[in-house]
């Protein structure tokens, strides 16, 4: 019973830690322009609208974040095999993979606003300067905290994983969720403020994003400061609930009939899921209704 | 033309002289895997074959609108095929590996639920995301009434856009090939470490209980390996984007089952070569 008791704490624990990881993910991502919506801040110069937008799609969040967690799981790893205090070596190996993800971030800027140049795209030095540090404080709160719940799974809960290992597979699923979830609101609702609410963009307005703010220029900090609101913490309300609900049933449930009380639980989670989703969608079609008549409609 | 009228393009058609090609290199991987080691290799070779199988068409089911889809002007999950494959299999690994002690089935099916469980709360949130957060309803591009529901898709999209968020149908594929991948994932991870943990003890001439950390770490390493060819092969085959089981890309899938065999068999090949020779 002490057993499944602190289990469920360390549960609980570990889907904060991810909650937080998942905000701090989606706000980073914003903030550099990583994910799908930098195909907008890239696309844009093309069409003649030049900004003062972070751009750094280094990869793929998934893989980008797989890397920088595996590298700070591997280094707390290192550091610890050391006799380095674990708190101390998840610190100094999340530090060293911040870095790492700073590299990269000033060389995708430079990179690839540099091959935008013949659309007379400048690189903004100031840009570089005053975006590529917030970014490394927020992938250091995303990579620190999927860092600590690699280790809490591995050295607390047991999973055979090393924790490198652990740090990779986390990292991509964190990099999923926050990607999956994050990208349409700071692609849509924030790089295309300036079309209708609650329509997708026209396929015609590609490229037009909104380039100034309330005063001057808008810059990637703007961009973070509206996606914390809601596509961050949807982001890390996701990726929580993944790691929480994952340790959870296997944490109470596995005992129960050799393992599959687990299973059993995990397919009546996907269905409460399922029923959720459903109520969503019945909801938004009756809400909002559709945008033209079914007879009218001409696509 | 619209999505709606769309027909499976020339990059979608089969091509029988390389599918027989392709299964001319798998026999021959199997070969040389039955010539090296016939029992727990060979054995060990087709349950990888199989695990790759069932990611590579797995992943056909997840809904991934890509770029488009952050801007509401695609139906669809916005990232990519393979990322997204990748995070719910690899998810759903992660529960496998902690059920191996369990057996066989079970830890499959373990990890089949937790890719099928990430997938699920992801595909719930990009729709909390799409209604809440950005006051736009779910619609198909590619189909005029959901195949589940049967709600009607077309008087639902935005002007200018080819749909947006995740239909019903979406939702079903996208927690359909989450437990595909995640049972695939699995079943790949558990091959190799049966192999690793028969063969490392008289190698390294230690203990099985010695060995056990290195194979786990290798056999972890080559499932994600694997899972990761597996995925980036499927995401070339469905170029880009896919709305799910009803998206006319979908038929292209036997290609991938082809490819994803012999990929597949050769990484596992590696895999097995490394303890065996």
């Amino acid at each position: 019973m002490e057993n499944i008791v602190f289990g469920i704490g360390i549960a609980a624990l570990t889907g904060a830690l991810a909650t937080v990881a998942g905000a701090a993910e989606d706000t980073e991502s914003n903030i550099g322009s990583q994910g799908d919506p930098n195909s907008q801040v890239q696309l844009a110069p093309q069409m003649g609208f030049l900004h003062r937008i972070f751009n750094k799609a280094v990869a793929g969040e998934p893989p980008a974040y797989g890397l920088w967690c595996a590298l700070g799981a591997g280094l707390a790893w290192a550091f610890m095999a050391m006799q380095i205090n674990a708190v101390l070596a998840i610190v100094l190996g999340s530090v060293i993979a911040v870095f790492v993800q700073g590299v990269y971030a000033t060389t995708a800027y430079l990179g690839r606003t540099a091959s935008l140049k013949k659309f007379g795209q400048p690189v903004y030095v100031d840009i570089l300067k005053s975006m590529t540090t917030v970014t490394m404080a927020h992938a250091f709160v995303a990579i620190f905290c999927t860092v600590t719940l690699c280790y809490l799974m591995n050295a607390a809960l047991g999973h055979p994983f090393p924790l490198p290992l652990l740090g990779l597979l986390w990292g991509i699923a964190l990099g999923a969720a926050g990607s999956a979830v994050g990208n349409p609101y700071y692609g849509k609702e924030r790089q295309y403020q300036n079309q209708k609410f609650g329509a997708g963009v026209p396929i015609s307005a590609s490229g037009n994003i909104v380039r100034y703010a309330e005063a001057g220029e808008r810059n990637s900090l703007d961009n973070g400061f509206f996606t914390a609101k809601l596509g961050g913490p949807a982001s890390g309300v996701c990726f929580g609930l993944i790691v929480f609900l994952e340790l959870w049933r296997t944490i109470l449930f596995e005992k129960i009939g050799a393992g599959w009380g687990a299973i059993i639980v995990g397919v009546l989670m996907i269905l409460v899921f399922t029923i959720i989703d459903r109520y969503i969608e019945v909801w938004a079609r009756k809400t909002y209704g559709p945008y033209a008549k079914p007879e009218e409609a001409s696509s | 033309m619209s999505a709606v009228a769309a027909k499976p393009t020339a990059g979608g058609a089969m091509n029988p002289t390389a599918m027989a090609v392709g299964v001319v290199l798998l026999l021959v991987i199997l070969g040389i895997c039955w010539r090296v080691s016939p029992g727990l290799g060979l054995m060990a070779l087709i349950g990888m074959v199989v695990g790759g199988v069932l990611i590579g068409f797995g992943t056909h089911f997840v809904p991934v609108g890509g770029a488009p889809a952050a801007m509401g002007q695609a139906p669809g999950i916005a990232t990519g095929v393979a990322m997204l494959a990748a995070g719910a299999g690899l998810a759903g690994l992660f529960g496998g590996a902690w059920a191996a002690d369990q057996g066989l089935v079970v830890a499959v099916v373990t990890g089949a639920v937790g890719g099928g469980l990430m997938m699920a709360i992801t595909c719930m949130m990009v729709n909390f995301i799409y209604v809440f957060g950005m006051g736009i309803p779910a619609a198909s591009g590619k189909v005029l009434n959901d195949p589940i529901t049967g709600d009607s898709q077309k008087e639902f999209k935005s002007q200018g856009t080819e749909g947006h968020g995740l239909p019903f149908v979406s939702f079903v594929g996208g927690v359909i090939g989450g437990i595909l991948a995640g049972g695939g994932g699995t079943l790949i991870y558990l091959m190799i470490l049966d192999v690793y943990k028969a063969t490392l003890p008289t190698m390294m001439k230690a203990t099985e209980a010695q060995i056990m950390p290195i194979a786990i770490s290798a056999a972890g390493i080559f499932a994600v390996g694997i899972f990761l060819v597996n995925a980036v092969l499927t995401a070339y085959n469905i170029t880009g984007t896919i709305e799910g089981p009803h998206d006319p890309k979908f038929k292209r899938w036997p290609r991938a089952i082809v490819a994803s065999a012999v990929a597949s068999a050769l990484c596992g090949l590696a895999a097995i070569l490394i303890v065996v020779m």
